[in-house]
């Protein structure tokens, strides 16, 4: 599997290296206005995503006569191994596939003809969707997506340990403040703040986010911005006070979770999933207050995940694939159905103002934390991605254990990653 | 040094057996208790709730089916080709053949991700894509095999062909009369591996079948490593109930194996 992966992405690099046809454009969507929807569309999806198509899609089929949606669970682990292949071949993909946010840039920079540019349906919507999510849509040539879910973070506490600490949850506005709870809260319980896994860079990025930038600002390397050394310099901190549980990858932070080893978790609406499913016996112990923000009134939220939904160049049925990505994401019934039954947090902003963000959650002791998600969607921090986030990431992930392991220099390391950084993509370095 | 080979035998015994105890042990919970601290020990009596929950999120029964007619049709199908090309590259006397066996070789040293993406057009081309025969038929000439089944012939004394010749058989029937059968044991090896690699192809079957209902054992439980849930309870179960097969195959066919790959060991 591992020897496959490596493999594909060296199928990938290759493609890069013969660069030297004239640029391709992505092809704009056509819709004409009297064309029936009709005919077969085939859908790829992975997880509770697959689920929620099946079970809408014989409701757009009742709709429009005529009209078959197949929708195959593609599994999300190999999944872009296989769309990989299907945009480098040219053939083999469906109508609709699903895609990761942080995807989409690398296949609508190194595939530009393989996606269908949905500008001229879908720009109308701009307003109505998750600012953060539609920019990592969107590259300067088109829209390569439709906004699905999206996965606002908070800053998930268990209620036991900060009553034993004598801590109001709600007092945490600011980092500073988290730190101070978190250094009472170790003294009481003997717990530590947060779950990371300092090997990677998940919350690195995460905080990144939170201050409103990616790795790259205007196409220029930006992991050693002011930020940046800001979102880890908080890491180091965290961790010479010891109030970091390091745990290896996802395994690890479930158990470590699981296992009550930490206070809080900074993550996404999506982690209640994660919580409900693998651990019902800790019901009534977790709760949720937005993300401290960096100083008093700065941004208390950010993103970790989300998908959107993209028609390949491939589809021979543009007409029938956008009405289902019409019918199913822009819209509130749909959003608030698949938020219900499969906790999609909807993208669409409209959908949020449903009264079922309203009902409060037996498992988070009652209380309304979709509301609280709901609230923060639109506040999410937009920021730039590219095709080179995966290399930022790799050189990165470097950078951050070298600062919360070795103990380096926060500043000198990420210094150390642009410069590689820079030399790697040939991009210059953000003054 | 007696005791320090038996301490060495055990400690090799616990290290192949546990990863399978465990095997077990994760099939039997709920996949929630495989997080609690300490894990689980011994097996728990959730084993028939996991085969229920397996079979209605990747329709396993199905699935197994599809796996081991699949398996066995190339096993069949490769075996042959294999032991054909190995005969006439080690017993026919043509121009080229130096050259065509140094081409079959040559291919096994070509990675098989560097094919991925012409093998896929191809498939394309013709219409393949989601269909059994594009995850059977593009493997049958398996350079492995026909390496292995050459190297058995090579030994195959001429004088025995010659007088089946002489006793007017065809060349079809020389090979199915009188070679296939003292070649036995290097076949037996040959069948556990062809089944082998095929039982456990993953990538190829992942990029080649888009519809559930034809999916192989590998790729469906690969639907059960999701997004912020990990089905590991139904991953155990799966990989277990997917070893059941191997075991058979392998017991039916090791005599032969062990006897092949001994074959050639004290000949001259």
């Amino acid at each position: 599997m591992k020897r496959a992966i490596a493999g594909l992405s060296l199928v990938l690099t290759a493609s890069c290296a013969t660069g030297g046809v004239p640029a391709k454009e992505a092809p704009k969507i056509t819709q004409s206005a009297n064309a029936k929807v009709s005919g077969n569309i085939e859908i790829w999806s992975w997880d509770v995503a697959a689920k929620a198509l099946q079970r809408l899609a014989p409701e757009f089929e009742k709709a429009n006569p005529g009209v078959k949606v197949k929708v195959t669970d593609i599994g999300y682990d190999n999944a872009y191994d296989k769309i990989t292949v299907g945009l480098k071949s040219g053939a083999g993909l469906p109508d609709i596939i699903t895609l990761e946010d942080t995807a989409i840039p690398g296949y609508a920079e190194n595939f530009p003809d393989g996606l269908v540019d949905l500008t001229p349906v879908a720009g109308k919507y701009k307003a109505d969707f998750d600012p953060a999510k539609w920019q990592a849509a969107s590259t300067a040539k088109g829209l390569y997506a439709l906004p699905w879910d999206s996965a606002p973070v908070g800053l998930y506490y268990r209620r036991d340990y900060f009553e034993k600490a004598k801590v109001d949850p709600k007092s945490l506005t600011t980092w500073d403040d988290a730190v101070k709870a978190g250094e009472k809260i170790k003294q009481a319980t003997g717990k530590r703040l947060f779950v990371s896994d300092l090997a990677s860079v998940a919350t690195f990025t995460t905080l990144l986010q939170q201050l409103g930038q990616g790795y790259f600002v205007d196409g220029k390397v930006a992991v050693n911005s002011p930020d940046a050394v800001r979102a880890l310099t908080l890491l180091k901190t965290l961790k010479d006070k010891d109030l970091l549980q390091n745990e290896k990858g996802w395994d690890g932070r479930v158990t470590a979770t699981k296992q009550g080893k930490a206070a809080t978790q900074p993550t996404a609406a999506w982690w209640s999933g994660t919580l409900t499913a693998e651990m019902p016996e800790l019901s009534g112990k977790f709760g949720v207050v937005p993300l401290p923000a960096f100083e008093a009134g700065g941004s208390r939220t950010s993103a970790n995940g989300g998908s959107a939904l993209s028609i390949t160049a491939q589809t021979k049925n543009q007409q029938t694939a956008w009405a289902f990505l019409d019918w199913l994401l822009a819209g509130k019934e749909r959003q608030v159905s698949m938020m219900r039954t499969e906790a999609l947090f909807p993208a669409y902003l409209p959908a949020l103002t449903d009264p079922l963000f309203d009902e409060p959650q037996p498992y988070f002791g009652g209380e309304k934390v979709n509301r609280l998600f709901a609230d923060e969607v639109k506040e999410i921090p937009p920021v730039e991605l590219t095709g080179d986030d995966k290399q930022a990431e790799e050189l990165l992930k470097k950078a951050v254990s070298a600062c919360l392991l070795n103990g380096e220099d926060p500043k000198a390391v990420l210094d150390g990653a642009a410069e590689q950084l820079a030399a790697a993509t040939q991009r210059e370095i953000a003054p | 040094m007696r005791r320090l080979v038996w301490v060495l035998a055990v400690l090799g015994a616990l290290v192949s057996v546990v990863p399978f105890y465990w095997m077990i042990v994760a099939a039997t919970h709920d996949g929630s208790e495989l997080f609690a601290s300490p894990p689980p020990f011994l097996p728990g009596g959730d084993l028939l709730n996991n085969i229920v929950k397996l079979e209605e999120s990747v329709h396993f029964a199905r699935v197994m089916a599809t796996s081991v007619w699949t398996a066995l049709v190339y096993t069949a199908l490769s075996s042959l080709v294999s032991a054909m090309c190995g005969y006439g590259l080690a017993k026919y006397r043509f121009h080229g053949r130096g050259l065509l066996l140094g081409v079959v070789l040559a291919t096994m040293m070509v990675p098989f991700q560097v094919l991925l993406v012409p093998l896929f057009q191809m498939m394309a081309s013709i219409g393949w894509v989601d269909t059994y025969q594009a995850i059977i038929i593009p493997f049958l000439a398996n350079s492995f095999g026909i390496f292995l089944m050459r190297q058995a012939f090579l030994d195959f004394p001429d004088e025995l062909l010659e007088s089946g010749r002489l006793d007017g058989a065809g060349d079809m029937r020389i090979f199915y009369r009188i070679v296939l059968p003292v070649v036995r044991p290097q076949l037996g090896a040959l069948v556990i591996f062809t089944f082998m690699s095929q039982w456990n192809s993953f990538i190829w079957p992942l990029l080649m079948l888009n519809s559930e209902e034809r999916y192989t054992v590998p790729v469906a439980l690969n639907h059960l490593i999701g997004l912020s849930h990990v089905d590991y309870a139904g991953l155990m179960l799966g990989a277990f109930l997917a070893t059941l097969p191997l075991m058979l195959v392998f017991l039916v066919f090791q005599r032969q194996f062990v006897a092949g790959l001994l074959g050639g060991a004290v000949k001259g």
